[in-house]
């Protein structure tokens, strides 16, 4: 799980978004509704090209949270890596946030569910 | 395979080779695990007891070094043999360097979580890399084993860039303060690099012995 958390504001735009992406060398971004500290969305790599570039949108004048997805796709924190590999092919999403409560701890990427999965299996099952 | 069992069963100063090297790995397990408790509950005592196993850790590596060069193994084998122990060795060498960096310098807040988690992951490869060697005495395939320490290692090499970004940010009143924080966290972040060498030492000697 990775647990450094990158987000930007609903009203910045696209561009900023994919700046930060680019700087932070990250494939998503938790969007921050202001006043509600419980509502956010994502914006990911996946919906910059398909919903703003292949479109040909100004990046510029395009928000953030306009090509979000919303809301986002949260677990448990003492969900088993099992449930979480299940959940997220049923949603057909490539990461899943892990909340404690309404709080947002964490992401886990398909690639941190293949590695922690070899990793369990080269340490007899035993998870680390 | 069976040679390889073999080779590392028979006779009584292979054994001992044997079982020191197991302690060796054993002990380097305990050193991380002692560093990253030190490190979590900001406990000093607990940092000077990690360069008390280093010292442990060198006396047992001169018994196998000895033991090696007294006839142990077939001749072509040791300078194998001897390499992993080095390798170990210097893993010893560079967490005893940033116990002591560390028990020098100030760490700031905004880093101490990620040191932490680095501090962990350094004590998992560890544990892979005996378990690695485990596998290796048992004959067993070390291919799953290895990646798995690859996976730790690239681990630490995620958090190192953000780490060394945000400690940018981190005003320093001194050259010597800058420099002892930056030398800790460079040797945290090397460690899993050198363990990740002795798990390919191991999987040369492994295929040397096939």
């Amino acid at each position: 799980m990775t647990t450094r958390i990158e987000s930007i504001d609903c009203d910045k735009s696209v561009y900023d978004a994919i700046e930060k992406m680019v700087d932070r060398r990250i494939r998503s971004l938790v969007v921050v509704f202001p006043g509600n500290q419980t509502d956010y969305g994502v914006i990911t790599a996946r919906d910059v090209v398909f919903k703003a570039l292949a479109k040909g949108i100004d990046l510029k004048k395009t928000k953030a949270s306009d090509i979000a997805s919303r809301p986002l796709f949260c677990v448990d924190k003492n969900t088993e890596l099992d449930d979480m590999a299940k959940s997220m092919q049923e949603a057909d999403v490539a990461r899943i946030f892990v909340c404690d409560g309404e709080k947002i701890i964490g992401v886990v990427s398909l690639i941190d569910l293949m590695t922690a999965t070899l990793v369990r299996r080269a340490r007899g099952n035993d998870l680390s | 395979m069976i040679f390889l069992r073999k080779a590392l069963s028979q006779g009584k100063r292979e054994r001992q080779v044997v079982e020191n090297m197991k302690r060796h790995i054993r002990l380097l397990c305990a050193a991380c695990g002692s560093f990253e408790s030190a490190l979590e509950q900001n406990n000093r005592s607990l940092m000077h007891h990690v360069i008390d196993l280093e010292r442990e850790g060198d006396s047992i590596r001169r018994e196998i070094i000895s033991k090696v060069h007294d006839g142990a193994f077939l001749p072509y084998i040791r300078p194998d043999l001897c390499k992993f122990v080095e390798v170990v060795d210097g893993v010893f060498d560079i967490l005893e360097d940033t116990a002591l960096f560390y028990l020098d310098a100030t760490l700031p807040e905004n880093i101490q979580d990620e040191c932490v988690r680095v501090a962990l992951l350094n004590q998992r490869i560890c544990e892979m890399l005996l378990l690695t060697f485990e596998a290796m005495l048992k004959g067993e395939d070390l291919s799953e084993k290895t990646l798995a320490v690859r996976i730790y290692e690239k681990k630490v090499d995620d958090i190192k860039f953000g780490l060394f970004r945000e400690v940018r940010q981190t005003p320093i009143d001194s050259f010597w303060e800058g420099k002892v924080l930056a030398d800790f966290l460079s040797g945290l972040t090397t460690i899993s690099d050198i363990i990740e060498d002795a798990s390919d030492s191991l999987q040369i000697i492994h295929v040397a012995m096939k």
